[in-house]
């Protein structure tokens, strides 16, 4: 095999040559640091519009309590938005996995029996309705959209027949005092803490593993993953599958929190979950997923809402807040450069004062 | 010159890929009539034709991507290429499309490797762990065999250029071919310059020993990096000709059947 002749790379004009455009550095973490600034400024005004209440780790204990639903929520949306799918169905997910795990409470004497039990069937009821969602996608061919937009309405259903329309309250309240509003250390509230192992569950999958590396070749594209000899209905079966378990989980929790189903909640979860990932730097398109930008873009939703209390203003305004602040996250982002984009920020604001697109 | 016997190597090459007899109808349209054709370890074949001639199906055909109603296509080591994609993708055929099917987000290491992922030793398979260093390694080293140099192998495929997109392809392709690598208008949406980079890269990949097979329209380039030009015509090879020799007239009066239809008849 005789030495290869070398190709003329010397150019550096990058429309004639193959050399790479000189301003390109790699910027792995650079979504999930932008939103953890913006919680921690978001936090700090908060703090001091309210006399630094909202510092003290009472607060900051109870944002945790109250994120770690919505953070499962946002990542396991995450995963399938970056795979370039869907699922707005995890809200109703949520509901009828606790109402299934609370009448499996209700079947057992001993709390701590009847808590673990509940915990595995939420799980089992998630990824049951994840799957499901799975077959409609993979096998009958109906885009994620719709199939979890029928999806939504049917697990809704379910659960409201199973319960006749009442909650659930078979809880056991040892599962509240011990699981539910307990806290490690009288700090960190236990649900947090599982949310924060599957968030480090879930970005060791993304970067570390084949799993990861196929799922944002799915969603940046089907058909070279198709070519590429990636198992598409088996990774998106397993897609949905995660997502409905963490809604599982979230179930699970909401059983802990309150010791009672919340059937008529968790209406928006499905939109904010995906709020939240998107202004966390997932693409909703596909092909890029940030887990801890998931998980700040869940805290940020939080924040604004116990911070808007704190302040004194009504709860509702959370809802407009956050809103704004994905108009101006997802906007950013187009003008700053999302890591894929060469033009360099000073160039995408000249295009944009030169009334081009950036 | 005349147009030498289809079925007779230029020389004594080894066979990389024999496609024999090879018939496929849609419908009522007969695509290929009985093509065959061979290739070469270390040739590069260009496969000309019309539009409607039968090229992009007879290569279908020899990736596995689509099965013949007829004929058979073996591979050098005497392994039969079956249809369903990935059994010539295992086989050792690569196969370069004219989309590309690179994966934007995705490094130019990912895409490489994309499907044939490098996992940790010592680790539990089910895991599947990427030794990103090990792969980084490798594709590297696959790139600067030839003769591509990019300074990083960690750049999204989305940031390179066409020509850049283009060795990436073919890199991969024959990253994983063992015997043969096609490809689909490699130059077709590139500049004159990448172009010929682009027909430099080519050569390279011959130079490694690898049987190369390549549709294309772009007749002055084919002419400089072919050993053999086939021409294809009504889903039969037509014509062959040496590329030193055949001058454009030659091969178009081929290509619209002016000169005898020898291969028609295999």
């Amino acid at each position: 095999m005789s030495q290869p002749r070398p190709l003329a790379l010397t150019e550096d004009d990058r429309e004639d040559s193959l050399a790479l455009p000189s301003n390109w550095r790699p910027r792995r973490a650079g979504a999930a640091l932008s939103v953890f600034a913006v919680d921690a400024v978001a936090v700090l005004i908060f703090s001091a519009l309210s006399g630094f209440v909202f510092l003290s780790p009472q607060s900051l204990s109870n944002i945790a309590l109250d994120s770690s639903e919505s953070v499962l929520l946002c990542i396991g949306v995450a995963f399938l938005l970056g795979a370039g799918e869907l699922d707005i169905s995890i809200g109703a997910n949520v509901i009828l996995s606790s109402v299934v795990g609370g009448k499996t409470m209700g079947a057992f004497e001993s709390p701590l029996a009847a808590s673990l039990a509940g915990a595995v069937v939420c799980v089992l009821c998630g990824a049951a309705v994840g799957a499901c969602n799975a077959l409609i996608v993979t096998r009958l061919r109906v885009t994620s959209f719709i199939a979890t937009l029928a999806s939504l309405g049917i697990v809704t259903g379910v659960a409201y027949v199973i319960t006749n329309g009442y909650n659930i309250a078979d809880v056991p309240l040892e599962l509240q005092s011990d699981f539910g509003v307990a806290k490690l250390a009288d700090v960190v509230p236990y649900p947090a803490l599982i949310a924060l192992a599957v968030a480090v569950g879930a970005s060791f999958l993304l970067n570390r593993t084949r799993f990861g590396l196929q799922t944002l070749a799915l969603g940046s594209s089907r058909e070279a993953a198709v070519r590429a000899g990636v198992r598409v209905r088996a990774k998106l079966t397993t897609l949905f599958v995660l997502a409905g378990g963490c809604a599982g989980l979230s179930g699970f929790i909401d059983l802990g929190r309150y010791a009672s189903t919340n059937i008529s909640g968790h209406q928006t979860d499905a939109l904010a979950a995906i709020a939240g990932a998107v202004i966390g730097g997932t693409n909703l398109f596909g092909g890029r997923i940030s887990v801890w930008g998931a998980v700040f873009g869940a805290l940020l939703a939080v924040i604004l809402q116990d911070g808007l209390v704190v302040v004194g203003l009504a709860a509702f305004y959370q809802l407009i807040a956050v809103g704004i602040v994905l108009i101006i996250a997802v906007s950013l982002r187009e003008f700053a450069g999302s890591g894929d984009d060469p033009t360099p920020l000073s160039g995408r604001l000249m295009n944009l004062l030169r009334g081009g697109a950036a | 010159m005349h147009p030498t016997n289809p079925t007779a190597h230029t020389d004594a090459r080894s066979p990389a890929i024999v496609a024999h007899g090879i018939r496929k109808h849609y419908g009522h349209v007969e695509a290929l009539r009985g093509a065959s054709l061979s290739v070469g370890l270390g040739e590069i074949v260009a496969l000309v034709g019309d539009n409607g001639a039968g090229k992009s199906t007879l290569m279908k055909v020899m990736c596995g991507a689509v099965a013949p109603d007829a004929g058979e296509v073996v591979l050098g080591g005497g392994l039969r290429v079956e249809a369903g994609r990935f059994n010539a993708a295992d086989a050792g055929v690569g196969v370069v499309y004219q989309d590309l099917a690179l994966a934007p987000h995705l490094s130019v290491l990912e895409n490489i490797y994309l499907g044939h992922e490098s996992l940790m030793p010592g680790r539990p398979r089910w895991l599947g762990l990427l030794d990103r260093r090990a792969m980084a390694g490798e594709a590297e080293a696959a790139l600067r065999r030839l003769g591509i140099a990019l300074p990083t192998v960690e750049v999204p495929v989305s940031l390179l250029s066409g020509g850049q997109r283009q060795a990436v392809a073919i890199a991969r392709a024959v990253k994983w071919a063992r015997s043969v690598v096609l490809l689909d208008e490699p130059t077709a949406s590139l500049g004159t310059r990448q172009a010929d980079i682009v027909v430099e890269l080519i050569r390279n990949v011959a130079r490694q020993g690898l049987g190369v097979l390549l549709i294309s329209h772009d007749m002055d380039r084919l002419k400089r990096v072919a050993d053999r030009i086939v021409v294809m015509r009504r889903g039969a090879v037509a014509a062959e000709f040496p590329a030193a020799s055949v001058t454009l007239a030659q091969i178009v009066e081929a290509m619209l059947g002016g000169v005898s239809t020898v291969g028609a008849a295999a």
